[in-house]
């Protein structure tokens, strides 16, 4: 194999088990099922928004309007089924082809007007939002219908809940993209150093088109998968899963600079959230407690990453 | 041997200065003298010094060894930016000095604007009124209220100039200053430097140009691979003289000369009245197969822009280009496809992708044989990598190892070898063995020698003379941006380069 | 006339021209009752705004005002409720959160070299949680909304002379201070150096570093000072105070023309957009449009901005570069002959 990255992902998931066996150790109830299950929630839907925002976080951009996206999905989502009267199917089909939409006006003005991508997705983060509240009126509403709709969040295949397969498909075919073809190699091309990949034959403004397209594409996924386990819509819905998201891709070794990253190292990032978290849940650490908790950890992992605290071995000097 | 002055009129005295980076000695033992008042030349190819004694003199970096007095005060080794600037030490850099978006009188005060006395606030007036009394009294075409933006490069280096003189700057370094000036600008320069030396004020000038080392200089300092080899006194400055200094060689080795013979054969490239404005004017040539047509030129001369132009980099103005018999506007994507290569003149800024393995970078511009249809073939890249990797002989041989970690030679071996292992018709290669130790040196000489023998034509673009003179089949030599002489069917000296490279005309001699 | 000055005037333009018609739709808006909380929500924004000015200046972002304002104002509230600190004491303190904050952030980017962006998110993160933490919660722990009745402290958010409110006189006399400092101290002019052109900057001798940390300093202080200004307000405070006001400090600051990219703009342009975003506001809610059409118009309005700021950059380069190479080719032509 051609890979050293594989390393980072198994020590990241190394990192796990002692976490895990700390959390067990510090509250018995951590290993129960009915724990890991609200756990697995929230990883799948981190993981399914992080396996479309690694891209552009790779080229050295960011999308920060992944909630808003996800929220306004879920109501259009509703909006086609519940008030058009559209099969779930296409409906589905239908609003994520949207989110991808949304991502590739994003990605437009990021590629070709040059804007910078934090204030473009951040504009987008509040402009969706203002959009989800018109659809929806202000209302958060309720969907009991269409029953297979429901289930797809909530129904289990094999003893586990949907979602879980539904991310990991999207974790593995987001990891297969970048790892195994063309475009995941340009991606990391545009990332490591733009001017040489475009040397090279590689159309920058191209690559990053496509990346805040497929950002887009999985805000919306998740956002229906939300909507459906949920079962109500609401513009303010997944408001702030983009500091969640942004945590899980540096923890799982995704470069602020770019030019490095891995989408099974995002989910493992994904998972160790989630057990801090839960594992504060637990020990009934107030709730508050957690965004301190997140902020400090996307700090510690800055640090990591960039080599500072632990003396790693460094792929450039400062200069 | 040198004529150093005596030490009453010495400005600046350099003593057995050293200087060494990792291992690799820069500078060796050289001393080095300025009077006050005069204007003095500093001269030497590529990597023969210059810079880094630029860099000892200003602070930027500390000697290793030596002695150095300014102004009668012994400077300290650990010597420092703003040491020289007290001591009235000045560099005029090209653009790097001045802040957009602010006027001239601003930046020539930058950091020490005159305060009003009761409200420390700076005294815009005041600031703007000594602006003006300094561009008075050198009659430049400046106003304090001009922005930098708005000012051509030529009024930003007077700028720079200010900056320094209202700092009393007793010495002036400029560094390649008439790289991107005109004639009349050129011309003016000339006459600020003669207007600084009446007033006591020395000029270090460094230049490759020798007319204007020639028209300028008091006294001229030739270094040589980080060793002094002689100072000229104005009577036996002549730009042939410097240029024989320059290049001499050491008595063990022979001149580096090579006797052309170009090749015939399919013309594979075909160049007429190329133009790309401020670049390049009307450039015509032909290029054969498997022939290794040679650059000359000094910096800015618009090679780098001809070979980026051809290849697709960057679009140009006027002309025609023809590969392979048919009409061609190249781009990067087709230059890609049809079996031209391109190594760029920077390594690390534009040639590797440092975050990435050796597989890596070798399979990016070879995506279409890999992922034909976009699905990576792991073995083919695999494979590829191992090729590069074995061909051209890249230590550590891992190709999982990450480029930035390697050392320069290796890294241009990468970026060799990613079109290497393709299909090549033609190669464009731009400063191949800066940094580059001797071994990978002639590594890297011999895959262009192989490409040759095996029918790939390559333009080679360099400013190491006997790497130019030895690998070329025909050498074209540009000045400013025009044709100046071609080389072909005679004995090649790299001096014979510099002096055509230096504007100097003469017949085809041996 | 400079681009910078064309830019104003048509946002001022635009600014009458929509008051025009607001008043047409609802005379109520040009009433002075309206006119003068107007203002007040202008100068609450401001008052951050034109700390961020600063920020951005250099080319940095700070995120984590936002969460300043939380932590400070839950800090005052606690100080209200449980002691007897006199109020100029307890203003300085509440400053002294805003300072803390800017020096950690600026400590983290100019130490480390990391992303501005994402260390001011953590930073905010780690402040709501903290306004949360140090919130006055009942005995059973939820968070109690604590009403202020200090009459020293609440007189920061009345009005004064002519009606005019106090937040309003803050934020005019902060702004002209600023812009003053900005434009004719030293230090004002190493904050436009370290942006426009850092290496320069620091060949001349100017220290990046201290400047960048200086001004994500007086970022902090500024969003602590609103805090105060905005709890004295509304005689109340939740730990959720400020956390979403990032977006129309931003547009704030986007509006009245300073870029991302640094070593642009000033502390007027903010003072003008502050004034246009609550024009707009204040507008929408007047003309009886459905408020949720606010954020729409705020992102909106960011993202025509920073597009049409680009787009004229681009063209009037484009304009020069082409100017300047016939000119040098017209010469080097003249050279050679």
């Amino acid at each position: 194999m051609n890979k050293k990255p594989i390393a980072t992902e198994l020590r990241l998931a190394i990192v796990l088990v002692p976490l895990m066996a700390a959390l067990t150790i510090l509250s018995p109830r951590f290993l129960t099922l009915d724990n890991l299950t609200n756990v697995i929630w929230s990883v799948c839907f981190i993981g399914i928004l992080s396996s479309g925002a690694i891209y552009p976080r790779i080229t050295g951009g960011i999308d920060l309007s992944l909630g808003s996206m996800a929220a306004l999905s879920g109501i259009v989502v509703d909006l086609f089924m519940n008030r058009m009267g559209i099969a779930w199917i296409p409906a589905i089909l239908m609003t994520v082809v949207i989110g991808a939409l949304v991502g590739l006006f994003n990605g437009f003005i990021v590629a070709k007007i040059k804007i910078p991508a934090f204030v473009v997705t951040m504009a987008a983060k509040t402009y969706l939002y203002g959009i989800a509240l018109v659809v929806s009126q202000g209302a958060m509403l309720a969907i009991l219908e269409p029953k297979p709709f429901i289930l797809i969040s909530t129904g289990r295949f094999l003893g586990l809940p949907n979602p879980i397969y539904i991310m990991v498909a999207l974790v593995i075919a987001s990891q297969f993209l970048l790892r195994r073809t063309a475009f995941g190699r340009q991606v990391m091309a545009v990332g490591s150093n733009e001017v040489a990949a475009r040397l090279s034959g590689v159309d920058p403004d191209r690559v990053r088109l496509i990346s805040y397209t497929i950002s887009g594409g999985t805000s919306a996924v998740g956002g229906v998968i939300l909507a459906s386990l949920t079962q109500q819509v609401f513009a303010a819905a997944a408001s702030g899963i983009e500091l969640d998201v942004m945590t899980a891709l540096v923890i799982g070794g995704t470069s602020a600079v770019g030019g490095r990253g891995s989408v099974v190292g995002a989910l493992i990032g994904a998972i160790m959230v989630a057990f801090i978290i839960n594992g504060l849940n637990l020990l009934n650490v107030p709730n508050l407690y957690q965004p301190i908790a997140i902020g400090t950890v996307i700090i510690l992992a800055l640090l990591l990453n960039e080599g500072y605290l632990v003396p790693k071995r460094r792929t450039l000097s400062r200069a | 041997m040198s004529s150093n002055g005596n030490g009453a009129d010495l400005l600046l005295e350099c003593r057995s200065i050293t200087k060494s980076y990792s291992g690799h000695v820069v500078l060796d033992g050289v001393d080095f003298s300025i009077r006050r008042g005069e204007v003095h030349a500093l001269v030497g190819e590529n990597g023969a010094g210059k810079s880094t004694l630029i860099k000892i003199i200003t602070g930027a970096t500390g000697r290793d060894s030596g002695e150095m007095v300014y102004d009668g005060t012994v400077v300290p080794m650990d010597h420092q930016r703003r040491d020289a600037e007290a001591l009235g030490i000045a560099v005029i850099f090209q653009e790097l000095s001045l802040i957009p978006g602010m006027t001239v009188a601003q930046n020539i005060f930058l950091g020490k604007e005159p305060l009003r006395p009761l409200t420390r606030l700076i005294d815009v007036r005041r600031m703007n009124s000594q602006a003006q009394e300094l561009i008075d009294r050198y009659e430049f075409p400046l106003k304090p209220t001009d922005i930098i933006d708005d000012i051509s490069i030529a009024q930003r280096q007077l700028v720079e100039i200010l900056k320094a003189l209202s700092g009393k700057a007793s010495l002036m370094i400029m560094d390649e200053p008439t790289s991107s000036l005109t004639k009349t600008e050129v011309e003016m320069l000339f006459k600020i430097i003669a207007l600084l030396k009446s007033e006591g004020i020395s000029v270090l000038y460094i230049s490759h140009r020798m007319e204007e080392v020639y028209a300028l200089s008091d006294r001229v300092t030739v270094l040589r691979d980080g060793r002094l080899v002689k100072v000229l006194d104005k009577g036996e400055i002549s730009p042939e003289e410097i240029i024989r200094l320059m290049i001499g060689h050491k008595l063990e080795e022979k001149a580096v000369q090579h006797e052309l013979s170009p090749k015939g054969g399919a013309v594979v490239l075909e160049v007429r009245g190329l133009t790309s404005l401020g670049k390049f004017e009307d450039l015509s040539f032909d290029l054969h197969e498997g022939e290794v047509l040679g650059i000359g030129g000094l910096v800015g001369s618009g090679r780098t822009e001809l070979v980026r132009a051809l290849y697709g980099a960057d679009p140009y103005d006027a002309g025609t280009i023809r590969f392979l018999g048919t009409e061609w506007i190249p781009s990067v994507k087709k230059s890609i496809e049809n079996g031209i290569g391109f190594i760029p003149e920077e390594r690390r800024l534009q040639g590797i992708l440092a975050t990435q393995s050796i597989t890596r970078n070798i399979g990016i511009p070879n995506l279409d044989r890999i992922a034909p249809r976009g699905i990576v073939n792991v073995k083919e890249e695999d494979r590829r990598a191992a090729r590069g990797i074995e061909m051209l002989n890249v230590k550590p041989p891992r190709p999982e190892q990450l480029v930035g970690n390697l050392s320069g030679g290796n890294q241009q071996k990468v970026v060799l070898a990613k079109w290497l292992v393709r299909d090549l018709k033609l190669i464009f290669i731009d400063e191949p063995t800066v940094g580059i130790d001797i071994g990978a040196k002639e590594e890297i000489y011999e895959h262009i020698r192989a490409l040759s023998a095996r029918g790939v034509s390559v333009i080679l673009v360099s400013s190491d003379l006997p790497e130019l003179t030895r690998l070329s089949d025909r050498v074209i030599v540009l000045r400013r941006g025009r044709f100046f002489r071609e080389f072909r069917e005679c004995v090649l000296t790299g001096e014979k380069i510099l002096r055509a490279a230096s504007g100097i005309r003469e017949g085809d001699d041996e | 006339m400079s681009h910078h000055a064309v830019r104003r005037l048509i946002l001022i333009g635009l600014m009458l021209a929509l008051s025009a018609l607001i008043t047409l739709i609802n005379p109520v808006f040009l009433t002075a009752g309206n006119l003068l909380k107007l203002l007040q929500e202008a100068a609450q924004t401001g008052i951050i705004a034109v700390g961020f000015t600063f920020v951005m200046i250099t080319a940095g972002i700070d995120m984590s005002i936002g969460g300043v304002v939380a932590v400070t104002s839950m800090v005052c509230i606690n100080f209200l409720h449980y002691t007897k600190v006199p109020i100029p004491i307890l203003v300085f303190l509440s400053l002294f959160v805003g300072a803390l904050t800017g020096l950690v952030n600026g400590f983290f980017i100019t130490r480390f070299k990391l992303p501005e962006f994402i260390v001011t998110l953590a930073t905010r993160s780690i402040l709501s949680g903290l306004a949360l933490v140090i919130a006055v919660k009942d005995s059973m722990g939820f968070v109690q909304n604590v009403y202020i009745q200090n009459d020293a402290y609440l007189w920061f958010g009345t009005s004064g002379l002519f009606g005019i409110y106090r937040t309003t006189m803050a934020f005019v006399i902060l702004g002209v201070g600023a812009q003053i400092f900005l434009k004719n101290t030293r230090t004002g002019t190493n904050i436009y150096a370290t942006g426009a052109n850092p290496g320069a900057a620091r060949l001349t001798g100017i220290d990046t570093d201290r400047t960048v940390i200086g001004v994500y300093m007086f970022s902090g202080i500024c969003a602590s000072l609103a805090a105060v200004f905005i709890s004295s307000r509304m005689m109340t405070a939740m730990p959720e105070l400020g956390l979403g006001s990032e977006m129309d400090v931003i547009a704030s600051v986007v509006i009245g023309g300073t870029a991302f990219s640094g070593g642009v703009g000033d502390v007027w342009g903010t003072m003008l957009g502050s004034l246009f975003l609550a024009l707009i506001k204040n507008g929408i809610l007047k003309t009886g449009i459905s408020p949720w059409i606010q954020p729409i118009a705020i992102g909106g309005i960011i993202v025509v901005t920073v597009i049409v700021d680009v787009w004229q950059k681009r063209l009037r380069e484009h304009l020069e570069a082409r100017a300047k190479l016939k000119r040098l080719s017209a010469e080097r032509g003249r050279d050679a002959a």
